[in-house]
């Protein structure tokens, strides 16, 4: 506290600042521009099984025709809970993380299986999984404290709990890979290494995917939260940024009395928060002329929720993006998905499944 | 344009200048007519200066003779030139920095008695029919080097000169400047005023001069009318060779840009005084990233904090994030050991020593980075670093142990480039990188700026000449009102654009 103090009075205390969207993250409106595929709510996990595109909306999995990807998606599972996680096998079988619920196996030979705990640590919040062969399924648990559901209390508690775990589903003891991660919700594996996002540090981690070892920053200080990363045809992926950084939340994020305060007497939708959709209700922070001009969204506005998608190089260097502004439709990127030339985006904020054309010259 | 058939103003004769036996200049002969823009061209190191200080009485010739209004004359000092109508506006500024601008208007002119407020009154008016935006009240040491141009060029003007010699004018000008400037020179004219105008842009010379003279090894190469010269023709005098190209032919879309390398330098709402305001912009290994801005809108400045030059602001200062960490420089030195240099845009007065030789200098960026460790200074070892970068560099001396302030421009500049990158920097910024610097040495710099980001490093260039920042920059960010306000991808980026951006 003293050093604290100390650090204010002097100005030593580093600025509550905000990495700048330029280079390859500079602002376009490509996804605004990208193409409906489908509206339903909550669109997430995308992901490939024999060549059909599944994703989930809430509780059901739904699927969409490979061919033309277009017309009302099929519901092919449904299940009790809130689905937060979702992988495919080469086999066919699919991993669903269903929160507290813990993760059920589909199909394949362990269909039916179900983990609700690894290492003795209840499943509560399981961000991503993912497949190295079918017998073998690595899973993201964002935190130990709040399901999937309740991202926001977990930044805003400034938690850092969350763990990656290998399963070999065909007998063993799962291996933690890592823990003390702050809110981990989306897995690459390249190399014989895992890409890991760390989403309340802003930053993309690799370590070995087989037993724990030292992890290696591979990007940071991004100006959003990472999601989901998924595998890029021609090497390199795609980063899923659900929400941006601003300037207030990170300086909310330091006020450690206000912050509590805030969250015990206002409600969560109205939080100083990142959000995967904001901007909509006039009870909102800032709703003043910081983010509207005669009640318009400024297109640059540092507002609580936008749309992002990067795609990184085979050394996670970003080399691409698309954004739908401040002032965009396609809010809460949590999901995206490469496949012949164009890029499937769910926007979960706005309950969009979008796709949108790669052109070489989107790559700035 | 007054006709060819008058006596000419001014007319020099087979006029010579030799230093210990090398002459800088050499049987030169021309003439100027009376309300004539003569625009004087040819590389650093051609003459131009000597000739032009000749006729501006600060040098004596050792040859030849220079004729007024027909009558041979002799200068001992320019303050005697000055009496028969000749002034010279130089390159480097010749004002007193502890004086208002008023003060240094009015020097010379001094009465038994003088008050202030007249004074400056009188400097307002007199600055403001010439359109130029300086506050009489400060003091020189508190202006930039445009507005020192300003009040140099309005002393010149204010002594009613019948010839006023301009040395570089427009170098430190922003374009709008530029534009009163031509403005002025047109007004002069009319006023039956003659001028001689070097000047390395070479579209300026054609733009405002009535003829044009180009010196090349201290000869005569050309003097003939501005209608019947080109770009081309005019750097070929000047070279011999064609440099267009090679200068600025390749923006147009066939050049390929360079792709993102790792984000090197990451600045966030940084501020600086009223200067530079919450600014954030980053910067990527492998290419240039070129930062456009009229002079006032904070990019050097930016760098300046980065290079850590200038300090930021001690409270809301914002963040500067070198790789994976935050660094804030309160002096350069930990700066350049961690893998920052900024080349100067003022290489006269904070890039070399002048007292040193290019060896001396080009060791001291080396004792200044994390690369020496060792205590002593060895002659061996400097030597050889000094031998290594004048061929890598291609810096044209008689050998490394002359003294820097005895070369041209040009290869000042490499000087000073080669004590950057004797440091093996990780970001190097280069600020005006060829301002005062002749067409083939730009040439030369400009590959050396390509040969960097090829390599690897991360490059700043901060220029306020347009054609410099779209054939070198990967991407072009603007800065305005002290912060960056704008990006372009080099092949979207044009000069309206850019422009618009600038001052929009």
């Amino acid at each position: 506290m003293i050093a604290g103090l100390a650090q204010r009075l002097l100005g030593m205390r580093p600025a509550a600042t905000v990495p700048s969207m330029d280079g390859a993250l500079r602002p376009n409106r490509a996804l605004d521009e990208a193409a409906t595929l489908a509206e339903c709510a909550a669109p997430d996990n995308l992901v490939w099984q024999d060549d059909h595109l599944l994703f989930t909306s809430g509780k059901r999995v739904l699927l969409l025709d490979s061919l033309h990807l277009e017309g009302e998606p099929e519901q092919i599972l449904h299940f009790d809970g809130e689905i937060t996680a979702l992988a495919a096998a080469e086999d066919g079988s699919l991993a669903v993380g269903l929160g507290p619920s813990g993760i059920v196996m589909v199909g394949g030979a362990h269909d039916g299986r179900t983990i609700t705990a690894l290492g003795g640590r209840k499943l509560i919040a399981p961000t991503a999984l993912g497949f190295s062969d079918p017998d073998t399924l690595f899973v993201c648990l964002g935190s130990d404290l709040h399901p999937a559901a309740d991202w926001q209390r977990d930044l805003l508690e400034r938690r850092a709990t969350g763990s990656v775990w290998r399963v070999p589903l065909d007998g063993g003891a799962p291996a933690c890979l890592a823990v003390q991660l702050a809110w981990p919700n989306g897995l690459l594996l390249h190399d014989g290494r895992i890409a890991v996002s760390e989403a309340w540090r802003h930053r993309l981690l690799d370590f070995p995917s087989r037993q724990r070892g030292a992890p290696r920053v591979l990007l940071d200080d991004l100006p959003g939260y990472p999601g989901r990363l998924s595998p890029a045809p021609d090497g390199g992926a795609w980063l899923s940024v659900f929400a941006p950084r601003t300037q207030l939340v990170e300086f909310v994020l330091r006020e450690d009395r206000y912050r509590h305060w805030m969250m015990q007497t206002i409600e969560p939708a109205h939080w100083i928060a990142p959000s995967l959709r904001a901007g909509l209700s006039y009870k909102e922070p800032m709703q003043g002329g910081a983010v509207k001009t005669l009640g318009i969204f400024k297109p640059w506005a540092p507002s609580r929720s936008y749309g992002l998608a990067v795609r990184l190089d085979r050394d996670f260097i970003p080399t691409a993006s698309l954004h739908s502004r401040a002032d965009g439709r396609r809010h809460g990127v949590t999901s995206c998905l490469e496949s012949k030339g164009e890029l499937i985006v769910a926007c979960k904020g706005d309950d969009v499944l979008v796709s949108a054309e790669l052109a070489q010259e989107r790559e700035i | 344009m007054a006709s060819l058939l008058e006596v000419p103003l001014l007319e020099v004769r087979a006029i010579t200048k030799e230093y210990r036996g090398a002459a800088a200049v050499q049987d030169i002969s021309m003439s100027l007519q009376t309300g004539e823009v003569h625009a004087l061209l040819g590389e650093n190191g051609a003459g131009k200066s000597t000739l032009t200080k000749m006729i501006a009485g600060v040098v004596a010739p050792t040859r030849g003779e220079i004729l007024l209004d027909g009558k041979p004359v002799s200068f001992a000092s320019p303050a005697e030139a000055l009496r028969h109508g000749i002034a010279m506006v130089f390159q480097e500024t010749s004002l007193v920095p502890s004086l208002t601008v008023a003060q240094n208007l009015f020097l010379g002119d001094e009465k038994a008695f003088n008050r202030l407020r007249p004074l400056t009154i009188a400097a307002q008016q007199f600055l403001q029919s010439l359109n130029f935006p300086v506050d009489p009240t400060l003091n020189v040491s508190s202006l930039g080097a445009a507005q020192r141009q300003m009040v140099e060029i309005a002393r010149a003007v204010r002594k009613n000169a019948r010839i006023i010699i301009f040395d570089e004018p427009t170098a430190t000008l922003t374009p709008e400047e530029k534009q009163h400037f031509f403005e002025l020179i047109g007004r002069l004219k009319a006023r039956g005023c003659s001028i001689i105008f070097i000047s390395h842009a070479l579209e300026e010379a054609l733009q405002i001069s009535d003829r044009i003279t180009v010196l090349r090894d201290g000869k005569l190469v050309v003097t003939d009318a501005t209608a019947a010269f080109d770009r081309d023709k005019v750097i070929r005098a000047m070279v011999g060779r064609s440099l267009t190209d090679e200068l600025y032919g390749a923006h147009g879309g066939s050049r390929k840009t360079r792709g993102y390398g790792k984000r090197v330098l990451s600045v966030q709402n940084i501020s600086m005084g009223r200067m530079v305001r919450n600014s954030s912009f980053a910067v990527y290994a492998g290419q240039i990233t070129g930062i456009f801005g009229l002079i006032g809108s904070g990019r050097t400045e930016s760098a300046k904090i980065v290079a850590g030059v200038v300090k930021r602001n001690f409270f809301h200062g914002g963040v500067t994030r070198l790789a994976d960490r935050i660094v804030r420089y309160r002096v350069p030195a930990p700066a350049v050991k961690q893998g920052i240099v900024y080349v100067t845009e003022d290489r006269k007065s904070e890039g070399i020593f002048e007292t040193m030789s290019i060896a001396q200098s080009i060791y001291t960026g080396l004792l200044a980075s994390a690369q020496h460790r060792a205590t002593l200074v060895s002659k061996t070892e400097m030597r050889s670093v000094a031998e290594h970068w004048t061929k890598s560099l291609s810096i044209r001396a008689i050998s490394s142990d002359a003294p820097v302030v005895e070369l041209s421009g040009g290869n000042q500049q490499k000087v000073v480039i080669a004590k950057a990158l004797v440091q093996q920097p990780k970001l190097v910024i280069f600020d005006e990188p060829t301002r005062g610097v002749d067409v083939g040495a730009i040439a030369e710099i400009h590959a050396i700026i390509n040969r960097l980001a090829d390599e690897g490093m991360a490059v700043v260039v901060i220029s306020s000449y347009l054609p410099e920042i779209l054939n070198l920059s990967d991407r072009i960010l603007v800065s305005r009102k002290g912060r960056i306000v704008e990006e372009f991808a080099a092949d979207e980026a044009t000069e309206e654009k850019i422009m618009y951006a600038a001052v929009h």
